[in-house]
Parts: C-alpha cells; sequence; structure tokens
C-alpha cells in the first residue's frame, strides 16, 4: 500500500476578492521508506503541498490519503491525533520548545501527545539522543545550543514517537554548509533505522542530492519527477 | 497534568519581569483586602462587643408594640408578671442562653435641689445585669463597681455627663421624680454609689438603679418589667438562637386577642451602630470587588500577551499533535497558577501586616467609646481571596486559552 496519496489535489486561497491557486491540480503516490524531495522556486506550492500532506491544511478539492485514510475528511481534534500518531515534523526555524531542555523537547510528544509510560520513554529519548549525538546536551536549553544542534534535536523529536513519515520543509534553510550535511547524514541514517519516509521541501541542492525521488514543482503543478540513483550515501 | 503545570510554570517565569509585575499588583489587591477585612471585622467586633456587653445584651424581648415607642420608654407597655415566668422559663430550657436580665426602663426628672434635668433610667438587678452586660461594671469609673452590688437599695449610678454637667460626686444625694403609667407623680432620694462612663454619645444619659428602688418609685407592686437582655454563650449563634426564641414566643398569645404577646430583637435592630456596621461591611464588599477587577484584567491582559506572542509556538505543538483540549488547559493552567500563587503571596503580605497591627495595639475614640483595634487574621478574607482570586483568574484565562486552542496550526506557523 502507498503511504501517501495524492488525487487531483487543488488548494486555493481567496485574498480579499481574489482567489490565489496555489495547486492546481496534483497527483502522486508515494511509498513507505522513501527519501523524497519537492524542489521548486518560492511560491510553486512546495510548502502548501506539505502542509496537506501534514494534516495541516485541507485541499479546495481532491484527495490527500496518508497510511490509507482519508486525512481531508477530519475534525481538528482527529487530525491532531492523527498527526501526533503518524507524522513528524521538522520546521526552517527547528521550533523547539524555548521552555524544556533537549531531553524534555524530545520527551514532549510521548507525554502530551501520545501517553507512553515512563520507562519506555526514556530508553526511547536516550537511544535517539545517542543516535543525533546529543546525549551530553541534553539538559541544556534550545537557547544554549547552536543551529545545528537545534535541528538535531529537532530530528529525533520528530522520530521520537516513530512516525511513518516526516515532513520536513527547508530543514537545512538556516544551517551552514557543513552542518546541513551532518543533518541530512543524520536523517539518512534514521530513514535506515526506522525505515521512515522523509518528504523535504526544498531548494536546498544538498538535500536534492540525497533525495531518492526528486520532484520539481513549478507554478502550483508538478513538473518534473526524476529518480535518483545515487542517493543513499551523503556526499561531501 | 504534571507535565502541563511543568510547561505553564515555566512559561510564566519566562517573562519573569512580566509574570513579577502582574503578581505583585494581585497580591497587593489581595493583601489589601485581608487587612480591611480584619480591620474593619475587629472594629466592627469591638463596638459591637462594647455595645452588647455594656448595655444592649445580644437579644431583647419586650412586650408588643414597646420597641416602636421606645424612644418614650413607655411603662404602658410593660412584660406582666405572668409573661415575664413564662419568658423565663423558656430562657432557662435553652442552653445558648447564657444569662438574660430583667430590667423596668423609664425617664426621670433627677434634680440636685439646685439644678434639674431629665435623665433616662434602668433598674436592674446587679447580679443579673452583670452576667447578661459584663462590662457594664467595668464603666464604673468611680464608686462601687463590683459587678454583684454596683447598685443597692437607695444608691444610683449616674453617667459622667449628668455627673460633670450638675456637679454631682460620689455621696451625693438626688432626687428622682418619675411618672408611672397611671400618671402619677412620685419622687425618692437616691445617694450617687457610682460614675460610669456613657457608651452612647455625649448626648445620652442613662442611670443605674435597683429594680425594687424602681418598683417604689414607679408604685408597680405586681412584677411588671419593660424587658429582658439576653446574653448567649456562643454570639455567632445569634441569628439561630433569634429565630428559635422567637418561634417560642410567638406562642405565647393574649388570652384576648389570641396574638403574639412579645416580640424579640437582636441588638442590631436596636443600635444604630448596626448600620455603621453594614457600611463597613458594604466597603469589605467593595474592595472585594476592586480585587476581582484587578485579577481580572491583570490575568486577561497577561494571558493575551502570552498568547499573541506565543502564536508560533502554539503552531508547533499544534502541528505535532497536541489537542486543542491539552493547548487550552496549558494556557488555563498558566493564568490558575500566576492566580494562585499571587493570591498565596498577597494572603501571606496580608497576614503580616494585620500581625502587626495586631502586636501596635491601636488604641482610638469612636463617639465616646474607646476602641482598641487588635484584628484578628479573617480566616474567612484569607479563604474568599484565594477561592476567588483562582476562580477569577481561570475566567480570565479562559478566553486567550480558547483562542489559543482554536488556532488553526497552519496559520499560526506562518507567524512571525
Amino acid at each position: 500500500m502507498e503511504l501517501v496519496v495524492l488525487d487531483n489535489v487543488k488548494k486555493s486561497y481567496v485574498n480579499g476578492e481574489v482567489l490565489t491557486p496555489a495547486l492546481k491540480g496534483i497527483s502522486i503516490s508515494i511509498s513507505s521508506g522513501k527519501f523524497i524531495s519537492f524542489v521548486g522556486p518560492s511560491g510553486s506550492g512546495k510548502t502548501t503541498l506539505l502542509n496537506l500532506i501534514g494534516c495541516l491544511d485541507k485541499p479546495t478539492e481532491g484527495k490527500v490519503f496518508v497510511t490509507g485514510t482519508e486525512i481531508n475528511r477530519m475534525d481538528r481534534k482527529t487530525s491532531a491525533k492523527f498527526r501526533g500518531d503518524n507524522i513528524g515534523f521538522i520546521f526552517q526555524n527547528f521550533n523547539l520548545i524555548p521552555v524544556l531542555t533537549v531531553y524534555e523537547n524530545i520527551e514532549y510528544p510521548l507525554i502530551m501527545v501520545q501517553n507512553v509510560p515512563p520507562e519506555k520513554r526514556k530508553q526511547k529519548i536516550n537511544d535517539l539522543l545517542e543516535k543525533v549525538g546529543m546525549t551530553d546536551q541534553k539538559n541544556k536549553y534550545p537557547a544554549q545550543l547552536s543551529g545545528g544542534q537545534k535541528q538535531r534535536v529537532a530530528v529525533a523529536r520528530a522520530l521520537v514517537a516513530e512516525p511513518k513519515l516526516v515532513l520536513a520543509d527547508e530543514p537545512t534553510a538556516n544551517l551552514d554548509h557543513v552542518t546541513a550535511y551532518k543533518v541530512i547524514g543524520l536523517m539518512h541514517g534514521m530513514k535506515k533505522d526506522f525505515n521512515t519516509t522523509f518528504i523535504f521541501a526544498t531548494h536546498d541542492q544538498k538535500i536534492v542530492g540525497e533525495a531518492e525521488i526528486i520532484y520539481t514543482m513549478e507554478d502550483g503543478l508538478i513538473t518534473k519527477k526524476q529518480e535518483n540513483t545515487i542517493s543513499g550515501e551523503v556526499s561531501r | 497534568m504534571k507535565s502541563i503545570i511543568k510547561i505553564a510554570w515555566r512559561n510564566l517565569l519566562r517573562y519573569t519581569r512580566r509574570t513579577l509585575l502582574t503578581a505583585s499588583l494581585i497580591a497587593v489587591g489581595v493583601a489589601l483586602v485581608i487587612v480591611f477585612g480584619g480591620i474593619g471585622n475587629s472594629f466592627k467586633s469591638e463596638v459591637i462587643g462594647i455595645l452588647t456587653n455594656s448595655n444592649l445584651g445580644d437579644i431583647q424581648i419586650h412586650k408588643k408594640g414597646y420597641v416602636g415607642s421606645i424612644d418614650n420608654l413607655p411603662l404602658d407597655i410593660s412584660i406582666p408578671e405572668k409573661g415575664l415566668k413564662k419568658i423565663e422559663s423558656l430562657l432557662d430550657n435553652n442552653p445558648e442562653i447564657k444569662a438574660y436580665s430583667p430590667r423596668i426602663r423609664f425617664g426621670a426628672m433627677v434634680s440636685n435641689f439646685v439644678q434639674t434635668t431629665n435623665m433616662r433610667l434602668t433598674a436592674v438587678y446587679p447580679e443579673k445585669e452583670s452576667k447578661t452586660c459584663s462590662a457594664l461594671a467595668k464603666r464604673i469609673k468611680e464608686g462601687d463597681s463590683n459587678p454583684e452590688s454596683f447598685v443597692s437599695h437607695g444608691s444610683i449610678v449616674i453617667p459622667l455627663n449628668i455627673s460633670t454637667g450638675m456637679n454631682l460626686k460620689l455621696g451625693d444625694d438626688i432626687v428622682l421624680v418619675a411618672t408611672n403609667k397611671d400618671g402619677s407623680v412620685n419622687g425618692m432620694t437616691f445617694k450617687v454609689s457610682g460614675i460610669s462612663e456613657n457608651i452612647l454619645g455625649p448626648q445620652g444619659k442613662d442611670g443605674y438603679i435597683h429594680i425594687d428602688d424602681a418598683k417604689s418609685l414607679l408604685r408597680i407592686e405586681n412584677g411588671e418589667i419593660t424587658e429582658i437582655a439576653i446574653k448567649l454563650n456562643n454570639f455567632s449563634k445569634l441569628s439561630s438562637v433569634y429565630a428559635g426564641l422567637k418561634n417560642e414566643l410567638m406562642g405565647i398569645q393574649g388570652e384576648k386577642t389570641a396574638k403574639p404577646m412579645f416580640e424579640i430583637h437582636t441588638w442590631e435592630e436596636l443600635s444604630p451602630f448596626a448600620s455603621i456596621a453594614k457600611i463597613v461591611t458594604l466597603l469589605i464588599m467593595v474592595v472585594r470587588l476592586v480585587l476581582i477587577s484587578i485579577v481580572l484584567i491583570s490575568i486577561l491582559n497577561v494571558m493575551m500577551m502570552s498568547v499573541y506572542e506565543r502564536i508560533g509556538e502554539i503552531g508547533t505543538i499544534a502541528s505535532i499533535g497536541t489537542l486543542p483540549s491539552k493547548i487550552l488547559a496549558l494556557f488555563l493552567t498558566e493564568g490558575l497558577l500566576l492566580g494562585f500563587f499571587s493570591a498565596i503571596a498577597g494572603n501571606v503580605i496580608g497576614m503580616i501586616i494585620i500581625l502587626i497591627i495586631s502586636a501596635a495595639k491601636l488604641n482610638f475614640t469612636f463617639g465616646m467609646m474607646e476602641i482598641s483595634l487588635a484584628p484578628q487574621i479573617p480566616t474567612a478574607e484569607v479563604v474568599f481571596a484565594l477561592v476567588i482570586v483562582v476562580i477569577i483568574s481561570a475566567l480570565a484565562s479562559l478566553q486567550p486559552a480558547f483562542k489559543a486552542s482554536k488556532m488553526e496550526p497552519v496559520e499560526a506557523l506562518r507567524h512571525v
């Protein structure tokens, strides 16, 4: 079964009396365990598409299926629960909760979204902290971390609930070259370890180069699909 | 819930200056309620204590219609001996009654053979009166102040203003001339045995004689009296004891009229200070309303700012999968914690101020009364302030919390 299916998805925004189409009919299928990148210029509809797949927004027309569930019919509570159980998010600005430590930020989805028992929680978080190389920093607050460290914590937070799908909107945009490669490498490793599908919206060539499938978007449409056969190794 | 409290608490500490300012404002409001409540209640209970222990008693019983004409001190609206016995039987069998004192109150002309003036007189059995109004004997500043015998046959306790005005001293003779209920006039000579402070203001002219002397002066041959003053074991049970006695008294009806023979009143219905006490209570209510306004505006303001500043963060936690109800709980808890701890701080400050005032023992004169202000920590005000602040904090946080929980994650994430 396909993990994500979009069937003629359209999305328009109303700005005053002006109707602005953001997506003009997208139909794609994405299978599990893939590293996928949506590329294109600003305003091409990448973020809108991610928001629809991420159950954060609803399409104007068409259907969105994630893990076989039609998500565009869900109410607020159901979609929140669905996101918590199935989707992880990585943001451009890291979006860590500033009043929580590294450990607590990763723990957040397990306490506030899922109800994971303390012992299991501790084990999962410590494993992830080790994987993202943040064990030594676990008691620090986000303000005490560098950009790369923050994004590593964000990756751990996105994966801690073991989602089937991780959506990342410009995850390396605020990172320097070296750090960006490290984060991409980390996500690659996570994909292998957890068989998680990563979908990126980006114009960062570093990510594009690592993606298995690259969708190019222009003006609300997918204009090109490219399969990258050398992906899976993070080149430096 | 533990995690929600932890996050809410840390968010409060995140904006330390703003949290402290808001908490200080609420704490000052709460302290104001505690201090004002403590002082107001202390003032009321002190004055009520002086009035009831010196003169009024907690409750009074009269013949029906007496209180309506009380300014005239009518002798023809009196409690007959038979009625008195029935009432005494009721009172003797009531465990809430500490003491009672039958009285004859009347007006008389007093003469020192040079000057004449009018005077209100209360004729009492001294031992019964002292048990009912325990502070009365203590107010006798000159002469015999023995509670058991402060008035004896042929003696009179006169108020300070009569003593001063007519230049009367202990041991001086005076003549009382009074009209009995049939209209005939009689006079008797008394010796001044005591001079008392006056509690009812400079215009008051209240003296005390023995009830047997009053019966002679007024030619009362049976056991008639005009009022019974009652002291309760527990003043806080005033309302219930009053209601019970009233109910029992209604059962004593006149043989001819088949209507209740007696009327019963608490001190509140007999003293103008009851109005002042009500004003003090009203002022305490006003201070409480001010507190409610302070809490409502402060918490609403701080929580709205909190929501607007954290729109992006709300978007993040919502997109991660936090349920709207938990987002609501997060902000509600934040407001509640702010209110709760501010109220605790305010209560502590208020109690410290009360203890300082109490230790300082502030004295001042109210009318002719020396009031010693020693406020107790008003438990009711402390509990009220805590409960009301928490409730108002919850109400004030509701709107911002609802706003946060209703935010669309995609729109909140776009917010910079």
